[in-house]
């Protein structure tokens, strides 16, 4: 009863704050207390609903989200298979961490050089995303495997459990939480991913739009391409939290 | 021979990828102007220690302070919200809102708020390490050793005594946490701003080698970048150690 | 004597500290455990019982002397599907029903889940009805229960038993070794249990060895008189309170002894 009158008093100021955000936004564009270039909320509203803006922003929407989906997509597969390589095969184990070591030292920006010799720009946002993605979840998944604890493993000892049978009933099971997580913090990865990448030159997309905008100042098409990037970079966010809460309660 | 085999076992996989790069080029037949040699990207790196180090302190200077305006900020404000829980109530969504979306968004809008010099790229910075230390160092503020509370009450002590001898210690690790982890972001970030601003750091030089194709200086450029990053991270991450030693 | 179905011949076992140094856990064990036999192994925490169970389980092997079930390797009967546990952590994995966890150990030796026996030793532990039900909807009792259901799933030669109720209350745990005793007087398996508990070993077992540690020896060893099945008006006969006193005494240690 308390506990629940709890959660909804802290529901309730968290909207509270939201729309506080949202208003202090309002007003400092409705007046211009940050200059020119903080347009209020409605405008940019406006703007993204103009129906002659429609094709632009589809447009840049359609190739974004296709590469950020596309990496995010590679990058899970390619992380749960390096992942599970290393622990059907413990010899490929170091290699595969030292890799993944260096994959992670090298800034997202750093690669982007790499991959404009090597693939054709429009590929260079969607490989950049599937890299970042990719050492969230190997990283995830590879802890996950060891979540399985010891009594459990001292039970398959005991019982007599073949390595795939161990494999397949306890600890693929038992590394789903881990990799639910990973796959929920790997989504504003993938965003960035593909915006760094189109900001390398790709010819189409929500990145390229921001940055043509900002040279250009156009201020509202500008803010419009950032909220709807952050916009869908959040509710995908919240859907993973969503099934990240049911993986928990079943899983763990 | 069982050096070689320990070599191999620890480095299968990045041979793998440099063989796949070998392969690649071969097999699509790239000229050597796109694809530059590794001799000729270190040729690069010699002959100009002054522009690639100028560049990269920059870079290393603009992580490091917007690190540190960020970390500032995000205590001052997590203490604010531990003060009230009005406020607390308020912020800590707004926190997580902004900590997980794609942060490196908001550089051009800021670019622009601000104008293009070197504070906008700090301030760049700063955002992206603000929110996740918010968001740390308030888990941190609410996450003290079990009893101590009760212990605080029974002595008596005033809330500012509460504050500095027990919120604010407990939460020190998790600050710390929160520096490791933003630290590699904000590495990005600021590499990220020179480069769409284009006024000097790695950022800049990458924009001006893709700008002309020069591609041994990208990749020269590519290869500093990587070692700033290790650099400014392996520095938290022994700060991070040296605290956690002395904490826990 | 009837048959030896577990035997320890003179066991050794140490381990390598992180120090270098050799931690001795077990010296010169010699112990026989006859078939359909229940023995209680009692001591003092660290001294040692759970290391032979773990030999007898598979789980670790002796750095000296034998351990043998029916004259095999405990491997080899491990490999054959042919052990029982269930552990003080009950083990139950959290993504499976009640069921599901009974039938697990069908699974891992690549057998068709026999429905009908899987029910009858839900219904054997008293959990008919449950079947559905996910170990976090259970109680702590409820779980040791299904973890003693899965033990006995496909027939073991011999059960192991580490401290099953160490993290129960004295109430449940009382109750718990009552039902036991039922669940175990129905199959009459060879049986090592690792407790802490003397009443529980005195209530549950034929005979009850007492171990005292660094290293693990046997200092005790006693057999229990009382008829089967075993009321729990049984606690409060004299002979109980005898060798409960007796027992308490021997696990003392050295240096408290009068």
């Amino acid at each position: 009863m308390t506990l629940q009158s709890e959660a909804v008093h802290r529901l309730v100021l968290g909207a509270v704050g939201v729309g506080l955000f949202l208003a202090i936004w309002q007003v400092i564009g409705t007046y211009r207390l940050a200059g020119m270039t903080w347009p209020p909320l409605t405008d940019v509203l406006a703007f993204i609903a103009d129906p002659s803006k429609q094709g632009l922003f589809v447009r840049a929407m359609l190739a974004s989200f296709a590469s950020v989906a596309l990496g995010y997509v590679v990058g899970i597969l390619s992380g749960v298979a390096a992942a599970m390589l290393g622990q059907v095969l413990p010899i490929m184990r170091p290699g595969l961490d030292r890799l993944v070591a260096v994959i992670h030292a090298v800034p997202l920006v750093a690669l982007a050089p790499v991959f404009m010799v090597l693939a054709n720009r429009d590929l260079t946002p969607p490989a950049i995303s599937a890299l970042g993605v990719f050492y969230m979840i190997y990283v995830a998944t590879t802890s996950g495997l060891k979540a399985a604890s010891h009594t459990h493993r001292d039970l398959f000892t005991a019982l007599g459990s073949s390595p795939t049978s161990r494999f397949l009933r306890l600890e693929l099971p038992a590394a789903l939480p881990a990799l639910v997580s990973g796959m929920k913090l790997a989504i504003p990865v993938a965003f960035i991913g593909t915006i760094v990448g189109e900001w390398f030159g790709a010819s189409r997309g929500l990145g390229l739009l921001m940055v043509s905008a900002m040279q250009n100042f156009q201020i509202p098409l500008l803010w419009s391409a950032v909220l709807i990037v952050t916009t869908a970079s959040l509710a995908l966010f919240g859907l993973m939290s969503l099934f990240e809460r049911l993986v928990y309660g079943r899983f763990q | 021979m069982s050096g070689v085999r320990t070599f191999i076992s620890h480095y299968w996989g990045v041979l793998g990828i440099l063989l796949l790069w070998q392969a690649w080029v071969s097999i699509s037949g790239l000229n050597a102007i796109v694809l530059p040699s590794p001799l000729s990207v270190v040729a690069d790196l010699v002959a100009n220690p002054a522009i690639y180090a100028g560049n990269a302190g920059k870079t290393f200077l603009v992580a490091v302070l917007g690190l540190a305006f960020g970390l500032l900020a995000g205590v001052l404000l997590s203490l604010a919200a531990w003060t009230s829980r009005l406020l607390n109530g308020l912020l800590t969504p707004l926190g997580l809102i902004f900590s997980s979306i794609p942060v490196v968004a908001l550089i051009p809008i800021l670019a622009r708020l601000l104008g293009y010099d070197m504070r906008t790229e700090i301030a760049i910075v700063a955002v992206a390490a603000f929110f996740p230390t918010f968001v740390f160092v308030g888990a941190g503020l609410k996450s003290r050793p079990p009893g101590s509370d009760d212990l605080f009450n029974v002595l008596g002590a005033t809330p500012w005594q509460r504050l500095l001898r027990l919120v604010m210690p407990a939460a020190v690790p998790n600050m710390m946490v929160a520096l490791r982890l933003t630290a590699p972001e904000a590495v990005l970030a600021a590499i990220l701003a020179e480069l769409l601003m284009g006024t000097s750091g790695l950022g800049f030089m990458f924009r001006e080698a893709a700008g002309r194709f020069a591609m041994e200086r990208a990749f020269g450029t590519s290869i500093i970048a990587t070692i700033t990053a290790v650099i400014v991270f392996g520095l938290f991450m022994a700060a991070e150690r040296r605290v956690d030693a002395l904490w826990k | 004597m009837t048959e030896t179905a577990i035997h320890l011949d003179r066991v050794g076992k140490s381990f390598a500290l992180d120090n270098g140094k050799q931690l001795t856990a077990l010296s010169e064990i010699d112990l026989r455990i006859g078939k359909g036999e229940f023995v209680a192994l009692l001591g003092p925490s660290g001294c040692g019982k759970s290391t032979v169970l773990r030999l007898a389980a598979a789980l670790e092997t002796p750095s000296a002397g034998r351990v043998t079930i029916d004259g095999k390797e405990p491997q080899a009967l491990s490999r054959a599907h042919r052990l029982g546990v269930a552990f003080q952590d009950h083990a139950l994995l959290p993504w499976l029903d009640i069921f599901a966890n009974v039938a697990l150990p069908f699974q891992v030796a690549g057998r068709k889940v026999d429905d009908a026996r899987v029910k009858e030793l839900i219904g054997l532990v008293g959990l008919a009805g449950f079947e559905k039900a996910r170990p976090r909807q259970l109680s702590g009792g409820m779980r040791q229960r299904a973890s003693i259901a899965r033990a006995l799933a496909l027939q073991p030669d011999v059960l192991l038993l580490d401290e099953p109720f160490g993290a129960l209350d004295a109430v449940t745990r009382r109750h718990m070794n009552l039902e036991l005793q039922r669940i175990w007087s129905a199959q009459r398996i060879t049986t090592l249990l690792v407790t802490h508990s003397v009443d529980e070993a005195l209530f549950l077992a034929d005979r009850v060895i007492v171990m005292s540690g660094r290293p693990g020896r046997i200092i005790r060893d006693i057999s229990i008189p009382f008829e089967r099945p075993r009321h729990p008006s049984v606690m409060r006969d004299k002979r109980f309170h005898e060798l409960v006193d007796e027992l308490t005494l021997a696990l003392e240690p050295e240096g408290a002894a009068p």
